[in-house]
Order: structure tokens, then sequence, then C-alpha cells
């Protein structure tokens, strides 16, 4: 078969061993996969959004209930956004627990880990563009987050919200950090990400030297399992939007109070939960910043020191950094379920 | 990876595009409507299609549904559709009526155009229930006289132009009081306002605001499907309340009637009332006018000073004929009035009895011949309308109440 343009994204081959599902979980290339769906659903959608205060809740509501298959596009644009938090969360931790975050891997892994936050950033700003009731008191507490941060809160706030408070402003910063500002550094920071894995020597393993397991398979092989990861996703996709609509309810009103879904989207949860036990500014902006910061030192502090166990899951030399991922997870767990319960 | 393997998902991919495809072949085909009023396309049809039309003078092609019930106008899924709607089913709940109803061109406009029906309403007894509240208040001590000083809501009058008119109303709020009997009061006795749910069953049946009169309900299920408004209001709507049953003031509990009406006659007030052929066999808005029965701006304490007309409004009296208007205005209210409900074809020219307050009796028409005919708001009959002016009657001038009247003409029961 010739190559073609898609094939040579890749390299002519790649390590049968690493390159097997259950080493990678596909979740790096079912990733990119889900940005590509990201990027064509929102396009469609902003065919038919408009970013006006008035407009917005009742745009969103035309697109799902009269335009032709439109309803089943912004479901689509929903649960791709979901899946894509559930993907790169997974991704991040098959590369804590298989160590590959070690040298070469460091400028890479803390590029992988600012994709993770800017796409809960695109998450959050494309939950707020809904500007309806139900994502009132999310865009509220969220929002006043902000505030909280010494010295530069009111200035960072008055920046994110483009004044005091609620306004058209809001939506139309949202809008365009949303579409256009977050797309594009998700995207930069993304190219950059797939070419530093190509410059980095492709997936992690051994050293040539001390490598025991030779075989590889062609990129063709592994056009092959991307194209059906991307089917078997596509399937689970489509079954998704059509049988689970996105969320939606009536225009936002900022007259009336925030009670009507006073609950996060689900993937800041955990923040919500932790506000409950206290100062905002710690328990809101520090303890989740530090969360990350934590993550980033990983491969500084925390490197697999024996090169051998590059390229297997849980190498015995790192230890401690798979401790710590295991700790974030379950805490992270913990705190969403206790949200959900409402403890 | 195999080719079997590919295929297998390739096919579920078109099994998923295929499901995709059948949810939305399922969805409903939206029918869009915009009405003139609004210019704002809304889709409430596609579900509501089967509903009848509200009234003859609310077009839904005109109206919409959107501008009296709100609602989401866009939405295709029946919870966020109904989530903003005023009032539940019900729009006309005064909380909500001035939203629903009102408008400087609708129901809340200037009193010089007939078009303050929403602000009289407020004010009216039905609303306020001042009546009932002060009289319990007055007969437990609670307060000096029969002026009432509390209504269901706090209320300012922007009116004062009756003798007996008073100038505001507080809210009326049981955990202020101590005596059982009028705590009890609050407790079995505020069923009969129009912001109150009705008592149970059937006879009882209305709904609130605007509705409680103006929507036929009685001896229905209101769980049921509604969609009218009329002025034709037949008499046992009215008796969803004034039905006649009784408080018994000792336990401040509603005793309902206990006989078993099985005609008109006996179904119509409670069974040791008197009252003449006219006052079973027409019904209650035949004669009892619109400032009556929705207020005319003044807050009253009672009844008795809102409730003007009697037998010799429309019958006159022996040296007086009913009082008589020619209609000459185009816009005349009895003109409108008549148009809502055409039991007669009312015209400019034509000669209506009116009130001494100078409202239309528009209903009874004088005929060719100088008689006049009633015809009845609800059913259409046509009755002659016997005028006591030249007849053999033998009242004394000065002596109008309505029980000089029955002395004579009560029906026998």
């Amino acid at each position: 078969m010739p190559a073609s343009f898609f094939h040579h994204l890749h390299p002519p081959t790649v390590p049968a061993r690493q390159a097997r599902f259950r080493y990678t979980l596909g979740a790096g290339g079912i990733s990119v996969f889900l940005i590509l769906v990201l990027l064509l659903t929102g396009i469609l959608e902003m065919f038919y959004y408009i970013p006006t205060p008035e407009g917005a809740a009742l745009s969103v509501q035309s697109l799902t209930y009269l335009v032709p298959y439109g309803g089943f596009i912004r479901n689509l644009h929903y649960w791709t956004a979901q899946l894509l938090v559930v993907t790169a969360s997974i991704h991040l931790l098959r590369v804590i627990f298989t160590g590959a975050y070690n040298r070469p891997r460091r400028l890479n892994y803390l590029l992988g880990l600012a994709l993770l936050v800017f796409v809960l950033f695109l998450d959050f700003s494309g939950y707020v563009l809904r500007w309806d009731q139900g994502i009132h008191w999310a865009l509220v507490a969220g929002t006043n987050l902000i505030k909280t941060i010494p010295l530069v809160g009111s200035s960072l706030y008055s920046l994110v919200m483009g004044g005091s408070g609620i306004s058209e402003v809001t939506l139309i910063r949202f809008y365009a950090w949303h579409i256009f500002g977050l797309t594009l550094i998700l995207i930069g920071i993304g190219v950059w990400h797939v070419f530093r894995i190509r410059r980095d020597g492709g997936i992690a393993v051994p050293p040539p030297r001390i490598r025991v397991d030779g075989q590889r398979i062609s990129r063709d092989e592994l056009v092959r399992r991307e194209i059906m990861a991307a089917i078997l996703v596509s399937v689970g996709l489509i079954l998704l939007a059509s049988f689970w609509p996105a969320p939606i309810s009536a225009p936002l009103d900022t007259t009336v109070g925030t009670t009507i879904d006073s609950r996060a989207p689900w993937f800041f949860l955990w923040i919500q939960q932790l506000l409950k036990w206290g100062d905002p500014l710690i328990f809101g902006i520090l303890i989740p910043v530090a969360l990350v910061m934590m993550l980033a030192l990983i491969p500084f502090i925390l490197p697999v020191k024996e090169p051998s166990e590059m390229g297997y899951w849980f190498p015995s030399t790192a230890r401690p950094a798979q401790i710590l991922g295991i700790f974030s997870v379950l805490a992270l767990l913990c705190l969403t379920i206790l949200a959900l319960v409402g403890f | 990876m195999n080719r079997l393997w590919i295929t297998l998902a390739s096919v579920s991919l078109l099994v998923a595009l295929l499901a995709a495809a059948w949810t939305y072949a399922r969805s409903p085909q939206p029918v869009a409507l915009t009405p003139s009023l609004t210019g704002q396309t809304e889709y409430c049809l596609t579900c509501h299609g089967d509903l009848p039309e509200i009234s003859s003078s609310h077009p839904v092609n005109i109206f919409g549904c959107v501008s009296c019930h709100g609602g989401e106008r866009l939405a295709l899924d029946a919870d966020l559709a109904h989530s903003t709607m005023r009032g539940g089913r019900n729009p006309s709940g005064l909380t909500v009526v001035k939203a629903s109803c009102g408008g400087d061109l609708c129901h809340s406009g200037v009193p010089s155009e007939d078009r303050d029906h929403i602000q009289r309403v407020l004010t009216s007894l039905q609303s306020t229930y001042a009546g009932a509240i002060s009289q319990v208040l007055y007969t437990y001590g609670a307060q000096p006289d029969l002026t009432a000083r509390y209504g269901i809501f706090a209320l300012q009058a922007e009116q004062i132009s009756s003798s007996n008119s008073l100038s505001s109303l507080t809210t009326f709020d049981p955990g202020s009081f101590s005596n059982a009997p009028i705590l009890n009061f609050a407790e079995n006795c505020l069923n009969c306002h129009l912001s109150s749910d009705p008592l149970p069953g059937e006879v009882y049946a209305r709904f609130s605001g605007c509705a409680a009169c103006h929507t036929p309900t009685s001896g229905e299920d209101l769980n049921q499907e509604f969609h009218q408004l009329t002025t034709a209001i037949p008499y046992n709507q009215c008796d969803t309340c004034h039905n006649r049953g009784n408080y018994d003031l000792r336990e401040m509990e509603f005793r309902p009637r206990n006989d078993q009406p099985e005609d008109r006659l006996h179904d119509y007030y409670q069974p040791i009332a008197q009252f003449t052929q006219c006052e079973w066999e027409l019904d209650c808005v035949d004669c009892h006018t619109r400032k009556e029965a929705m207020g005319d701006g003044n807050l009253y304490s009672n009844q008795g000073q809102v409730e003007y007309v009697r037998c010799y409004t429309c019958h006159g009296t022996l040296n007086q004929p009913p009082l008589t208007r020619t209609i000459t205005d185009p816009n005349d209210i009895a003109l409108r009035q008549a148009f809502l409900n055409p039991v007669v074809d009312l015209q400019q020219g034509d000669n209506i009895l009116v009130t001494e307050k100078d409202e239309p009796l528009w209903n009874i028409r004088q005929q060719p011949d100088g008689s006049f005919e009633l015809v009845a708001k609800v059913n259409g009959t046509k009755y002659p309308l016997p005028l006591v002016t030249g007849s053999a009657c033998k009242q004394k001038p000065d002596q109008q109440e309505s029980k000089y009247c029955h002395a004579c003409h009560a029906v026998e029961r």
C-alpha cells in the first residue's frame, strides 16, 4: 500500500510491545481523534450559535431542536468533550504509571499536563456558552474564585468577566476564549506535543543496548489500529449522542437566584467539594494548583532510575511517583463522590 | 489486526449511524407558528396542535401561546419547554397575571378605555377577601368595627372614589392572632378567594385568578385539560365558591350543604333562601355587572358596599322606568362585550338598559314595539322583560330591597 500523508505522520516502524493497546491504552491517540471531532462539530455549531445574552440560549435551543441533526451534532460535541477529559486523564496516568515522563520526555510531559489544564478550561468555557440557568451557579462560583487570588485577583476577574459581574461582555469573552484563544493554544501545544513524541524518539522504550525485545510493527499496522480505535470510539460517541442528550435549560436570568442547579460540571465537582471545607483561596485555588505543580514535578524528582524498566507498566524504581498518582486519583474520585452524594 | 475486525467495527459504525438516523426520524417534526402579535416563531403546536382555540378574542395566529403562557418557545423537549411557563398550567393566577394577561392594549391598560381589568380585579373583594376577614376579626373582638384592615395580600389603593373605599389593606397574617376561632378561620376558611386552591370535589372545581370564573370547570375533574376563556359564565361556575354551603361560626369550619338538589331550582342558592324566577332561570352574569364581580378599582370592606344591582335596575319602579342608553359610540364598551359573547347582534343605534353607575346591561335591548328583551348570556334564551312601571304592582316607592319584591314574587319550592 503506498504511504499516504497520514501514514507519513507516523514513524516507519514502532516497537511491537509498546504499540500494544494494553500498554498505551490508546488514550493519547484517542484524545487526538476526539479533538478533531470537537473541532469539526464545534465549527458546525458556530454556524448557529449567537453569542449575545438574549440570543445564546435560544440559539442553542434552536440548534438542538430545530436544525436537522443539530441536536445530534451538539450531543456529539458535548460527549466528545466529556470523553476527552477522561482519555486525557487516562493518558496522563498511563505516562505516570509507565514512567514515560523520564528524560528526554520531561518537556513533553509538561506540555501534556498543560494540555490537560487547557482541556479543562475549554470544557468549562464551552459549558458556560450554554448561557442558561444550568450554568448560573458554576459561572458565579467558578469566577468568584478568581477574586480570592491575592494582589491580582480582582484585575484577573475583570479580565475574565469583562467587568465587575456577569454581563454581555462576559459572554463574548468566554466565546472568544472558547472558539479562538484556548482552541488555538490547545492546537499549538498539541502539535508541539505530537512533534515532541517523534523528536524524543517515539514511544518510551529501554535504550537499544539493553533492549530485550527487538520486534517492531510497520506504520501500516499502527494506522490500522488507530483507525480501529477511531471507529470504536465513534460508535460509542454516536450511541451516546443519539440516546443521551446534552444538558440544556431555560435561558440565563441573572436577576433570579442561582439555586436551580447549584452543581459544578462533573470535572470540577472535586473543587466544589473542597470549597465546602474552608477558605476559597486555599481550597479552591491553592490546592488544585498544588496538585498540578506536584504532578509537574514528578519527572524531576521521581524519575525511573533503571533504564531497562522503561516501556513497562509500574517500573519498580519509580514507586513513589506511582503512589502519588494513585493517591491523586483516589482523592479526586472520593471528593467527586462526596460532592455527588451531597456530603 | 486483520480485516475481519476492521469489517466488524465498520459494520457496528454503520449500525450506530442507523441508530442516530432512527432517533432523529422518531423526533417530532416541528410545527411552527409565528403569531402576528409577537412576530417570534414558536413551536408549541408541535405537541399542542389539537388544543381548541381558547376564545374567539384570543386567536392563536395572533396571540400564539407564549405571550400568555410563557415557556420556551423553541424547545421541543416537554420539560424544558414548560420550565418557564407562567403559573404552570394557569397563567392567570394573580401572582403572574400582569405578565400573562397584562399590557396597555390587553388587560392592564387605562380605565378610560376599560382595559384595567387586572388593576380592578386585584382590588375586588374576590381577590382581597377583605369582607370575610374583617367580619370574622370583628366577630371575635380582634377589631372594633367592620371596616376592613386586612386582605389576602397587601394592597395600596390607586383610587378612592367612593365614600366606603379604603386607602390600603395589609396582609392578613394569622400568626399575629392568638384567638382560636381566627386561627381556625385561617386554617379552614380561606378557600374561596382568587388566589386560593379550591376545596376538593367537583362542585368546587375551579382554577385561580381570571380562570376561576372565565374558564368553566364546575362539575369537572380539574386534572383534565381545559383551554377556554369565556364571558358567558354559567351560574354553577359562580357556585364553585358561592355554593351556599355554610361556615360554622363556632367551629370555624366549612359545612357543605347536605341537601341533594335534583334540578336547577333547588341547586340554586341554599335551601332556605327566597328568590324570584329570574334569579334561578338566569345566570348570575345576566344581572350582576363586571364592576360588581371584578371590582371597580376601590378597596371595599364588604360585599354590601359593592353589590348595587337590584330588581329595579332592570324592572324600574312604579314611577321610574329603568335607565337606558342609545349606543352611538362605535367604541362603546357594550359593543365590545357583545362581540365577546355574541348572543345579541348589538348595533349602533340600539337602545339598551344601563345601571345607575352607567354600566351597560348589553344583553337587554329595546325591541321595535318599545318593550325590552333579555337574552341569556350563557345559552341565548330570550326573555321578555316585564316592567314595574305602569303595572299593578303594589310596591311602596321607598321599599326597593329584594325582600319586598320576594314577598310577592318568590318562587314556591
